[in-house]
């Protein structure tokens, strides 16, 4: 539960970051547009009556005219309710307190058969939902039908067993078997008495309702507080119901307290700093974008501003931050919780001081003027001596009628931050480059820092660079900002940050290189100058490129630090990559195919000449043999040589060489054999030739 | 009896399981949000809302639920997380740090949104993701130059920024008009890591600081170095934003408009809604989610893939990309995908021309060296999923009966043997007969 308390808290703050001084503001123009967006109709009606009541109450409350008809579909949906007899209590109460509103046309008859269940009902009820529905609807129904005879008959009785289900600390149980006791519960039960004390037919007992009432005393013990002022309930017990928050639960004892406040007589003394603290509470959480919670939001403030005891007034201020330059005033407003117009009252600045210095005030006793048109108190003048800066301001609202400072409250204090700003004088600003012995000015510039710059300089790591400035509010004196701060960026992107420091008036910064070389890495090159002078009271905050200077440092030595990894551009990173085509391998040069052929003809001339040269020797073929035989073998023979050869160059043209091979064995074989049967003959008939 | 359980349990899980994010079904379907405050639900219910309304499945619970648990029998319960609890330092449950980065490193999606109460867990998810927050605790980002120009706020920590990242994915087609109104704490990211990407950067005029104490030493982060939010595509095509604002995300800041300091321009409404839903899209995979299908490659002339292709081969490759739209694949358009012939180094890197309907394709010749080559689709641009695909593919060299067989250069030789076996054969005759 802390932490989730913890968490609100966050939230609140993160409304308004000041903890000691939060404004909050009134319900205003962007709660109903933000209504319309919340409550919107589907098929001219919303899913549940509970919807539909919401969403109705809060459109009546903020005054929302153009708001989505529903009317029509609704009033079916209200009477069908009405009259079905499956309703349960919580089903009659819904239509009830939506035809509170649409005020749909109701028969009598069927208003005089709920009367009668609903009697029965509480009569019966034993937990604390029936009697909440069921008395709840009596009541509206009295309401609407202007029966003034509806009475509870044993109203004193149903009192008593309500009562007897609190608890000693001011909460309630939802039954009386159920152990539990909560703070929504008694939110319920108060609302529940206060149907019981107004449909009684006689005066309830003032004894029972002043111990109601210090039940709420009770209860209110158990408040708990925001560091800004609010107020809130919430429940005891961890539960993560959908609608448990301290909204619904601070909303339902809201609802109860002002229900039952307006039908008690006696007075209840309620301090009135925790119902402006509640209402502070409401109005903290902004716009709620949750419809339920927004209904809760709405629906309390408007029972904070309509109840008996005290309507909190809240102190806004349209604005904050304030121009001291364009002399513009001081505004407070002070509005009802939705934004409706406080009674006469003068309001008061009892004292305003610095942020920085508590003890002296600046301002004291003085009294804000009224303008009737914009119905704003505003401060005439501030006096000379308040400066731009940030201060306090503490407000106090006093009520011209004193009879009403009973029924507003309006808190004791309010404590504001205030922004005071003005526009800064910036003068004297030069930049120089120095020498590091002796001091003297080697460069000088004079520099317009709300203008252009762009100053070229040089030095070395033996030098110095000098940058001086004054700042002078608008009342003439010292101003400090709290941003000053000079920057060198080098070419590659790496940064260095220097706080500019004051004296006196003076804003000046030297820049003793010799002492900075490790720090900038050693990186010589260009250095771009800039300057940020700003603050949150400075209307002319500036960010100035001033130029550039060009260092020269000395190399860096071995176990000098490196400069660290700057990001790479994201945009160049993702880019498509340089497109990359093979270089195939080139092929051999070759002579043209006509030197090849001509080649080949030269090559043909030998054979040719030996062809023409065996001509001329007159060459014969007699020694052929004639006998048939030896005939046929040289014929076979020389047939086997042409195969070989015809095989080379089938060889060449299309056969692999495993095939030449094997045909080659076969003509091989072939060729031996007849080849030594004709070379035998041959052999044979020439040595005959010669012996013979 | 157990294999029935078994059965049971499966055939219960089915649909859970289909409705859950897949390869086929990219976008995240039940998102987790965790809180430090259930009230949160109501004052961020616009931001919440757009993620109802876009059909997601959302579970809020509190950060310290005594009940949390990102997984079941190891199955994964959420597909997306919500981290909007900044200053919880445990989480409640079996969570903690190594969980939260377990869930992101099994290709799930995450928003962090910090504020000045960040914790230390906080922090270190931060850190984790490659992005690193001021480490001063009590350091908010404050801009002297472009602040929100407002009425109640006058100490500049409610700055403006329209340096947005130039990625019509991330950040939708449409373009950001109005500045985004931002109040939180700065971070930077890290130059080492180079999968974090700076989606809005502050202004260079900005710097982290504490606003309510005097500066005694040089700011650790300043200008357009502060990043305001980061966003972390993991190689795992997990998605990441960082932010340190929590405020950006609510309803007040939606809702308000804006008007940057010394700018004229005013706008009715911040541009904090668009900036928030189009992120929260990209985040949940609703955009940028790419995939490649039929990755195919043949020679030319011919339909069927070989097994292996010879050098100087000529072949057509070809690819389909498509876009997940949230809903269906379309084709994805654009004119920079690249194919690489790869081994060891690529031989060839072609970019792919397209039919404007999803399908890229080109043709180029094998380069004549052989080996075992890769085609590689590697497409990794600002803000879409990473594409990586290969498909390996041998490249033999020339077999012996595949060169060229009568080369005229040769002929010469060729005359001469075949005039020397004329000759030989005829020789061969007049010798024998001769008389």
């Amino acid at each position: 539960m802390a932490r989730s308390l913890a968490g609100f808290l966050v939230l609140i703050l993160a409304i308004s970051i000041c903890d000691a001084a939060s404004i909050f503001q009134p319900i205003s123009d962007s709660h109903r547009s933000a209504a319309l967006d919340l409550f919107k109709p589907v098929d001219g009606s919303f899913a549940s009556l509970e919807e539909t009541y919401e969403a109705l109450r809060t459109f009546e409350i903020l005054g929302i005219n153009k708001k989505p008809d529903v009317s029509t579909a609704t009033c079916g949906t209200v009477s069908k309710a009405l009259s079905s007899s499956s309703s349960t209590p919580k089903d009659l109460f819904d239509a009830l307190r939506v035809n509170s509103i649409l005020k749909c046309k109701i028969n009598a008859e069927v208003f005089e058969g709920i009367i009668s269940k609903l009697q029965a009902a509480v009569s019966g009820a034993s937990s604390l939902h029936d009697f909440y529905y069921s008395i709840g609807s009596l009541g509206l129904i009295k309401d609407q039908t202007s029966k003034a005879d509806l009475h509870l008959s044993d109203a004193e009785g149903i009192f008593r067993s309500i009562k007897a289900l609190s608890q000693s600390d001011g909460r309630w149980r939802y039954s009386s078997n159920n152990p539990e006791s909560s703070t929504i519960a008694a939110g319920v039960a108060l609302e529940t008495l206060a149907g019981v004390v107004s449909l009684a037919s006689s005066e309830v007992d003032q004894s029972m309702i002043g111990i109601v009432q210090n039940d709420i005393m009770k209860l209110f013990d158990s408040i708990e507080k925001y560091d800004d002022g609010a107020f809130y309930f919430d429940e005891k017990v961890v539960n993560v119901h959908e609608h448990s928050g301290p909204l619904s639960t601070s909303s339902s004892v809201v609802r109860g307290l002002t229900a039952f406040t307006t039908v008690a007589t006696g007075s209840l003394n309620l301090p009135g700093d925790k119902i402006l603290g509640l209402a502070k509470f409401f109005l903290g959480i902004g716009i709620p974008g949750d419809s339920k919670d927004f209904f809760n939001q709405i629906d309390s403030l408007a029972f904070l501003e309509s109840n008996r005891v005290s309507i909190p007034l809240i102190l806004s201020l349209p604005s904050t931050v304030v121009s001291l330059t364009k002399k513009e005033n001081l505004m407070v407003k002070v509005n009802t919780v939705l934004g409706s117009k406080a009674p006469p009252l003068t309001v008061k600045l009892v004292r305003a001081y610095s942020t920085s210095s508590k003890d002296t005030s600046i301002i004291e006793n003085k009294e804000l003027s009224f303008d009737p048109e914009r119905v704003v108190y505003f401060l005439d003048a501030l006096p000379d001596s308040v400066d731009v800066g940030s201060y306090i301001f503490v407000f106090k609202v006093v009520l011209h009628d004193s009879e009403r400072k009973d029924v507003y409250v309006t808190g004791t204090l309010t404590h504001v931050q205030i922004f005071l700003t003005g526009h800064v004088k910036i003068g004297n600003a030069e930049i120089a480059v120095l020498d590091n012995d002796l001091g003297t000015i080697e460069t000088q510039r004079k520099l317009d820092l709300a203008g252009e710059n762009a100053v070229s300089l040089s030095a070395n790591h033996l030098q110095k660079l000098h940058l001086s400035f004054q700042l002078t509010t608008p009342r003439g004196s010292a101003f400090k900002p709290h941003q000053a701060f000079l920057k060198l960026r080098h070419e590659t992107k790496v940064e260095h940050v220097f706080l500019v420091g004051n004296s006196g008036k003076k804003f000046e910064i030297t820049l003793d290189f010799l002492g900075l070389v490790e720090k900038l890495f050693y990186l010589s090159g260009k250095y771009d100058i800039q300057l940020t002078v700003g603050d949150a009271v400075m209307e002319n905050s500036l960010l100035s490129e001033i130029g550039y200077v060009e260092l020269d440092l000395p190399e860096a030595p071995e176990k000098a630090p490196r400069p660290p990894p700057q990001a790479v551009d994201p945009y160049s990173r993702y880019g498509p990559k340089a497109e990359i085509s093979h270089i195939f391998r080139a092929p051999e040069k070759r002579p043209p195919k006509e030197l090849s052929f001509t080649f080949l003809g030269l090559i043909l001339l030998p054979f040719i000449g030996f062809l023409i040269g065996l001509l001329r020797l007159g060459v014969n073929l007699k020694n052929f043999p004639t006998s048939s035989v030896p005939a046929t073998f040289a014929i076979l023979f020389h047939v086997g040589i042409a195969a070989v050869l015809l095989l080379y160059v089938l060889f060449w043209l299309k056969l692999d060489l495993f095939t030449t091979l094997k045909t080659l064995s076969f003509l091989g074989v072939f060729l031996m054999f007849v080849g030594h049967r004709i070379l035998s003959h041959l052999a044979s008939a020439s040595s005959k030739l010669k012996s013979g | 009896m157990v294999k029935l359980c078994v059965l049971i349990a499966a055939v219960s899980l089915l649909p859970i399981l289909c409705l859950s994010f897949s390869p086929d079904n990219p976008t995240d379907r039940r998102v987790l949000v965790l809180l430090d405050d259930l009230s949160l639900k109501s004052s961020h219910s616009i931001f919440f809302n757009s993620i109802k309304s876009r059909g997601f499945d959302v579970d809020f619970k509190l950060a310290d639920d005594p009940k949390l648990s990102l997984q079941r029998y190891g199955q994964y319960l959420y597909d997306a997380l919500i981290l909007f609890s900044p200053s919880t330092d445990r989480f409640g449950g079996s969570l903690d740090l190594a969980g939260v980065l377990d869930f992101v490193d099994s290709g799930h999606d995450l928003i962090l949104a910090a504020d000045e109460s960040a914790s230390d867990l906080i922090r270190n998810i931060a850190t984790e993701c490659g992005v690193d927050f001021d480490e001063d605790s009590s350091a908010i980002v404050i801009d002297h130059k472009s602040y929100a120009v407002s009425e109640t706020e006058g100490d500049h920590t409610l700055i403006v920024s329209d340096d947005f990242i130039q990625s019509d994915v991330i950040l939708g087609s449409t373009k950001v008009e109005a500045p985004v109104l931002y109040k939180g704490i700065a971070h930077s990211v890290n130059a080492a890591n180079s999968l974090v990407l700076k989606v809005l950067s502050a202004s260079p005029s900005a710097y982290s600081a504490n606003p309510s104490s005097k500066l005694s030493s040089p700011p650790l982060l300043s200008g357009s170095a502060i990043s305001l939010v980061s966003v972390v595509q993991a190689r795992n095509n997990a998605r990441i934003t960082i932010t340190g604002s929590l405020d950006m995300f609510s309803n007040r800041l939606l809702r308000s408009g804006v008007q940057k300091a010394g700018d004229s321009n005013k706008y009715s409404k911040s541009g904090n809604e668009q900036f928030v839903t189009e992120l929260s899209r990209w985040v949940f995979h609703e955009r940028g989610h790419l995939k490649a299908v039929n990755l195919r490659h043949h020679k030319v002339g011919e339909t069927d893939e070989p097994a292996i292709y010879r050098i100087n081969d000529d072949l057509e490759f070809s690819v389909e990309i498509y876009e997940w739209s949230g809903k269906s694949w379309e084709p994805y358009v654009t004119n920079d995908v690249q194919v690489q012939f790869y081994m060891m180094s690529p031989y060839v890197l072609k970019t792919l021309s397209t039919d404007q309907k999803g399908l890229y394709h080109t043709s180029f010749k094998v380069p004549d060296v052989y080996g075992v080559f890769q085609f590689k689709v590697e497409y990794q641009r600002l803000g879409y999923t990473a594409l990586s695909l290969s498909k390996q593919i041998p490249v033999r060299p020339f077999r012996h009966n595949e060169y060229e067989r009568f080369i005229p250069t040769a002929f010469p030789y060729y005359g001469a043997s075949f005039t020397t076996m004329a000759g030989f054969f005829i020789f061969s005759i007049v010798y024998l007969y001769n008389k």
